[in-house]
């Protein structure tokens, strides 16, 4: 099929697939439609984007019926990648609501969730551009408010639509300030008047359109919806919003600062970096508290948009100072990320969906040896927690790699007191990364490692076929991803050139292992993903080798887990998540605040026996107790006082209507005349 | 192009590494014992327990699964990997285009992760204790790591460890720069935190609360112990050759000659010999620290780290 | 910068930074003595290098006054104190430890912005030294709003006193040995004076934790 076809196949069957979960509400041929329209959909999507990549790379061919530029190409490619797994993953995961929950509202929602933010990447104007925004954030709603049964989930849905509606005000008023005098509302024309405007309004319009993005995306302080959002929404939706969702965030930021208005004064830059360094440290160090396994991923999809804001800032501080080759490691470092983290995140948000598919529940306390019960799942969750905590050669190390050599270059900038900020976003960057390693050694280490904690866990059963496949389609993306950095990221650079006067990336391909070469001014490194990820290979095959040709003693023996003397081992004297995440609770004490509960039942006869001990630990919200609380009782106790004028009697609402028609036509006198 | 000499002499290197570390541990813990008024068990005394411990039988927990039978290999692995990484006795390496400085402190975190989820694996507390205690002290340890990196990238242009290397030499001055000692000072301090030697961790105790590292592989026996204590060895080898390769570089063979080859053995064995004798003393002097006070001595070195930065960084 | 001089400077600065930070780190009053002996010792051994390089006798004598007066003799007043007043031997700070030594790496790096302009105009090796005596007066101001036990602010006072002679030294070679030994003499009557309060402080209220003075407004 030509270019031109795929278009209007992604259209037709994501429309297909909503259909049919219309038409046909329940039964295996309703889930497997539902889902096969959004397969299509995706791949459709996927070779979309991926023929425009290659044209704009080799050169040559057509240009894609409505593609703007390559940068769309990667988000839409994002959306359509992470789509396949999710919908496929859908089939298994809804057939626990087989007679529970109509699927009619989920499939439909899905399929036009998939083809809004599908179309977002593609629309080159202001009005398509709001309209499947809108989109995007209606059906994720309606999405997201699939198990309003659930408790938790209702207040999720009011934050989320609320914060959404937040953020658009800002977009809209972004996009209007930019707008011509001629009214046309397409993207060059935009782009044309924005070289027309005072230094002042640009910045007012980026400053505008990063709050209004930044909300989408979670950058603290606007990150509070996410947290309950994400967790209360199907789990094949949580790893669309994490994963893809949130990234449109960045698409918007990468769209004002760089193709709109063409890229700006250095603090804009800066102030994305700051942003993204807090929001990466915020982020993980609030995960780290968490013991429901999908709360802790979306914090932690807060700590990797940071990451992403971190090249995406360090980019454009670099184009204010004029280092173009070092804005594109910058912007180049931030695409992969959001490339990989879509792959790693996805598939944890899947792992977890199968995990709360098994047990029922999201607490990390109540599970434990799943890695026996459900051996598949517990394998891609090892990876895709391997990849987000940045461990070579997965696709996170290469990402935070190539981030981490943009800030490097920092020691270019000629003033010193602004460059200072690069080595700081550094130490950010490196604490956030530990800290997420130490957060998914409890994520996997409590949930799927030693004994299981409660009956659930004990009777969990191992996720269904098309879950695994799902889950291990993006395991495999992940390792793939990091293999070929040394293709990607110059094709990532080539996307970027162009952009804002950018050349394409210093990157080359060198030697038999690909290794990847950076060459700008004060950046130069090299890696080779491929022969790190050969050469761990080997060396792992290497030593049961060794240890046969030294005749290493080949006896094993199973007995009891070692416990001082004691004879029985029960799951109650095992390390809790609660336990294993005390240390960095009492070292970050002055963030945290923490305080703890503890009342101990004794025995009735005697002080010295205890019958039980209720434990409770909390920690201060900062943000939700200090920003936004106090904002919403305001607008509360306002909304109050306006609702003095609903007397609910009828001759007040009639007296409304005439005073307010008497008033305009005395305003129209007043001017017309 | 590297040539297979180059090949050769890089794979040989890794593998002196892996013979000598076990001597290196034995004439550190041979000094601190006669620092200590003991005899002492002979230099030789690691080799035979690792004979020892690769005939002795594994016993492994009826709650233990896949992942504590494979997470030594992975940790010997990793480990392994970054000898061919670290300049041990010649520059350039063939596979300085394969990793850098930031892919070796990523490395040695995969053996850690792996190490951690093992600890965790059969259930029990000490080892749950041992991964939570050791995860934090990893995570705390990073930014330091992380800037002196940077601070040592800066001079060279690069986070090539070979460059770095070759940009010392060339600069001789640049070896007693304040940054550069700053930043000597805090990895020094990583050091002993990352390998688990006082007042982090004591390697020798025997009390079960006092220990992190210890603590998550109180489980392992056999073959299994042998693979990790030999890769901790290991990962105490390569630190120190970090420590005097990168910033004393003198003694490194820059040609594959015999001669220069030979004189880098001799210096290699020199300045491992030293910063033995150093450590010993040192963990000789110092107790062992509460474990909430680690972070205190974590955020000395990540103080030390940015000094370095600021003095090489900002005085330009 | 890059002479052996520029250098020595340099590292002699650091050894004296990095004893004022040890004031942060270490809690204990005799460790506190101690790390301002040490920084005496290593302000003195700044002065006799300044001293051989320029051929200055007024900075030899500077070194050896430091050398004895901060080096042996106030420590030795300063331990006597802190017998006679015992008292708890740590007392927790209002920030905690490994938050004061972050403030205290980000102080040094705000001195060294502060003292860019400066760093431009000076033509002296001995410049790249100003920004880390900066660091120590920023660093020991900081101690003195952040400590409790009024022992630890007197010795914050010192170490202060030593930033600005230090910054004296790398600034201008040193200022002339009447204003030296004027601001030395000046120092030594507030802590004289200091010492005279904390015992009456002490004798009010059986401690010499600060804040206690609050009591004063009930």
């Amino acid at each position: 099929m030509t270019s031109a076809a795929l278009p209007v196949w992604m259209v037709t069957s994501y429309l297909a697939g909503a259909l049919a979960a219309c038409l046909f509400p329940r039964g295996r041929l309703a889930r497997w439609l539902t889902a096969t329209g959004a397969v299509i959909g995706g791949a459709s999507a996927l070779a979309l984007a991926g023929a425009e990549l290659m044209r704009s790379s080799l050169g040559g061919g057509q240009e894609a019926f409505h593609i703007v530029d390559p940068l769309s190409a990667v988000f839409l490619a994002v959306v359509g990648a992470i789509a396949i797994p999710a919908a496929l993953y859908g089939v298994g995961y809804t057939r626990a609501w087989e007679g529970r929950r109509s699927l009619r509202m989920p499939g439909a929602m899905l399929n036009l969730f998939l083809l809004s933010m599908s179309l977002v990447t593609l629309a080159d104007g202001i009005f398509w551009f709001v309209f499947f925004w809108e989109g995007m954030a209606i059906s994720s709603y309606l999405l997201v408010m699939t198990e309003a049964d659930e408790p938790g989930t209702v207040r999720a849905g009011n934050w989320y639509l609320g914060m959404t509606q937040f953020g658009l005000g800002f977009i809209l008023a972004a996009f209007f300030l930019l707008l011509p005098p001629d009214g046309s509302g397409d993207f060059t024309a935009l782009a044309m008047h924005a070289q027309t405007l005072s230094p002042g309004l640009r910045s007012l319009v980026f400053i505008l359109a990063l709050i209004g993005f930044g909300s989408k995306a979670g950058l603290v302080p606007l990150h509070v919806w996410l947290p309950s959002a994400h967790p209360a929404a199907p789990s094949h939706v949580s790893a669309l919003m994490s994963g893809v969702m949130i990234k449109l965030g960045v698409y918007g930021v990468l769209l004002f600062g760089l193709r709109l208005l063409g890229g700006g004064p250095a603090w804009w830059g800066g102030l994305v970096l700051v942003l993204g360094a807090v929001s990466a440290l915020l982020g993980v160090l609030y995960a780290l508290m968490e013991h429901d396994l999908k709360r802790l991923l979306a914090y932690h999809s807060i700590e990797n948009i940071g990451i992403i804001f971190i090249g995406v800032g360090a980019g454009m501080m670099f184009l204010g100072y004029g280092l173009p080759a070092l804005a594109v490691l910058g912007f180049v470092g931030g695409l992969y990320h959001t490339i990989n983290h879509a792959c790693f995140k996805g598939l944890l948000f899947l792992g977890a969906g199968s995990v709360l598919h098994a047990t029922g529940t999201r607490n990390m306390e109540e599970m434990g040896g799943l890695i026996k019960r459900m051996p598949r799942t517990s394998l891609f969750f090892l990876v895709g927690a391997a990849a987000i905590s940045a461990l070579p050669p997965l696709n996170g190390f290469v990402s935070e790699w190539v981030v981490f050599q943009a800030l490097l270059g920092g020691s270019a900038i000629p003033q010193r007191e602004v460059a200072v900020l690069m080595p700081i976003a550094v130490a950010m960057l490196a604490l956030a990364s530990g800290l997420a390693a130490a957060c998914f050694v409890k994520a996997f280490g409590i949930t799927f490692l030693g004994i299981a904690r409660s009956h659930e866990a004990r009777e969990a059963h191992e996720a269904p076929v098309t879950m695994q496949v799902a889950m291990g389609a993006l395991a495999l993306g992940c390792v793939a991803l990091g293999a070929v950095a040394s293709a990607m990221v110059p094709a990532l650079g080539r996307v970027v050139a162009g952009l804002a006067g950018m050349p394409p990336a210093p990157a080359t391909a060198v030697g038999w292992s690909l290794g990847l070469r950076l060459s700008a001014p004060g950046a130069v490194g090299q890696i080779s993903s491929l022969g790190i990820l050969l050469g761990l290979v080997l060396l792992l095959a290497a030593i049961p080798v060794a240890l046969w040709l030294f005749r290493a003693s080949r006896a094993l023996r199973v007995s009891d887990t070692w416990g001082c003397g004691r004879i029985a081992q029960t799951p109650r004297m095992q390390y809790t998540a609660t336990a294993f995440a005390e240390p960095l609770r009492r070292i970050f004490a002055a963030l945290y605040r923490p305080t703890e509960d503890v009342s101990i039942d004794f025995h009735p006869e005697s002080r010295y026996f205890v019958q039980s001990i209720a434990y409770h630990a909390r920690i201060v919200p900062w943000f939700e107790r200090y920003l936004y609380d106090p904002v919403i009782d305001r607008v509360t106790a306002w909304a109050g006082g306006v609702r003095a004028i609903q007397s609910g009697s009828l001759h007040a609402y009639l007296t409304y209507l005439v005073a307010a028609l008497v008033i305009l036509l005395g305003l129209l006198l007043l001017w017309g005349g | 192009m590297p040539s297979p000499a180059g090949y050769a002499v890089a794979i040989a290197q890794a593998a002196l590494a892996l013979l000598l570390a076990p001597g290196l541990v034995g004439l550190i813990r041979l000094f601190k014992a006669r620092l200590q008024n003991r005899r002492g068990a002979p230099v030789w005394q690691p080799y035979l327990e690792l004979r020892k411990l690769f005939a002795k039988e594994v016993v492994v927990s009826t709650n233990a699964s896949w992942l504590f039978r494979a997470a030594p290999f992975v940790v010997f692995t990793s480990t392994v990997a970054v000898a061919f990484l670290v300049p041990v006795l010649a520059v350039p390496s063939p596979f300085d285009a394969v990793g850098d400085l930031l892919v070796v402190v990523y490395l040695l975190l995969l053996g850690t992760f792996f190490l951690a989820l093992a600890g965790l694996d059969p259930g029990s507390a000490f080892g749950g204790m041992g991964s939570s205690r050791e995860m934090t002290v990893a995570a705390l340890s990073e930014p330091t790591v992380a800037l002196a990196i940077f601070a040592l990238a800066l001079g060279a242009g690069s986070t090539n460890l070979g460059q770095i290397v070759a940009r010392t030499m060339a600069d001789p001055a640049s070896a007693v720069s304040p940054g550069y000692l700053l930043a000597f000072g805090a990895l020094f301090v990583v050091t002993l935190a990352e390998n688990g030697r006082l007042p982090v961790d004591n390697p020798a105790t025997h009390l079960e609360l006092t220990m992190i590292h210890e603590a998550m592989i109180l489980e392992y026996s056999g073959r299994y112990l042998a693979l990790i204590e030999w890769a901790a060895w290991l990962k105490v080898l390569l630190f120190f050759s970090l420590l005097g390769n990168l910033f004393v570089p003198w003694g490194v063979a820059t040609a594959l000659t015999p001669a220069s080859l030979g004189w880098a053995f001799a210096t290699l064995i020199a300045k491992l010999a030293v910063l033995g004798v150093v450590l010993a003393v040192f963990e000789t002097r110092v107790a062992k620290l509460r474990l909430f006070r680690v972070p205190e001595l974590l955020a000395v070195s990540f103080v030390l780290a940015v000094l370095a930065i600021t003095v090489s960084f900002l005085v330009r | 910068m890059d002479s052996a001089f520029g250098q020595l400077a340099v590292l002699g600065s650091s050894l004296v930074l990095m004893c004022g930070l040890t004031l942060l780190w270490r809690r204990g009053s005799s460790a506190h003595i101690a790390a301002f002996a040490a920084q005496s010792v290593a302000l003195a051994a700044t002065a006799a290098l300044i001293a051989v390089f320029t051929g200055s006798r007024e900075l030899w004598l500077v070194a050896v006054a430091f050398l004895g007066l901060k080096g042996v003799l106030m420590p030795i007043l300063l331990s006597r104190m802190d017998r006679r007043l015992g008292g708890p031997r740590e007392l927790e700070p209002y920030v905690n430890t490994a938050t004061s030594l972050v403030i205290g790496g980000l102080l040094v790096v705000l001195a060294y912005i502060v003292t860019r302009p400066v760093l431009e105009v000076s033509r002296l090796p001995t410049r790249s030294g100003m920004p880390l005596a900066m660091g120590l007066i920023f660093v020991s101001l900081f101690v003195i709003i952040s400590r409790k036990k009024a022992l630890t602010q007197v010795i914050g006072f010192l170490a202060l006193e030593n930033g600005i002679a230090l910054l004296a030294m790398l600034g201008t070679y040193g200022i002339p040995f009447i204003v030296e030994m004027g601001v030395f003499l000046d120092a030594l009557m507030g802590f004289l004076v200091m010492q005279i309060v904390i015992y009456r402080i002490q004798e009010t209220f059986e401690s010499i934790d600060v804040e206690q003075l609050n009591r004063l407004s009930q």
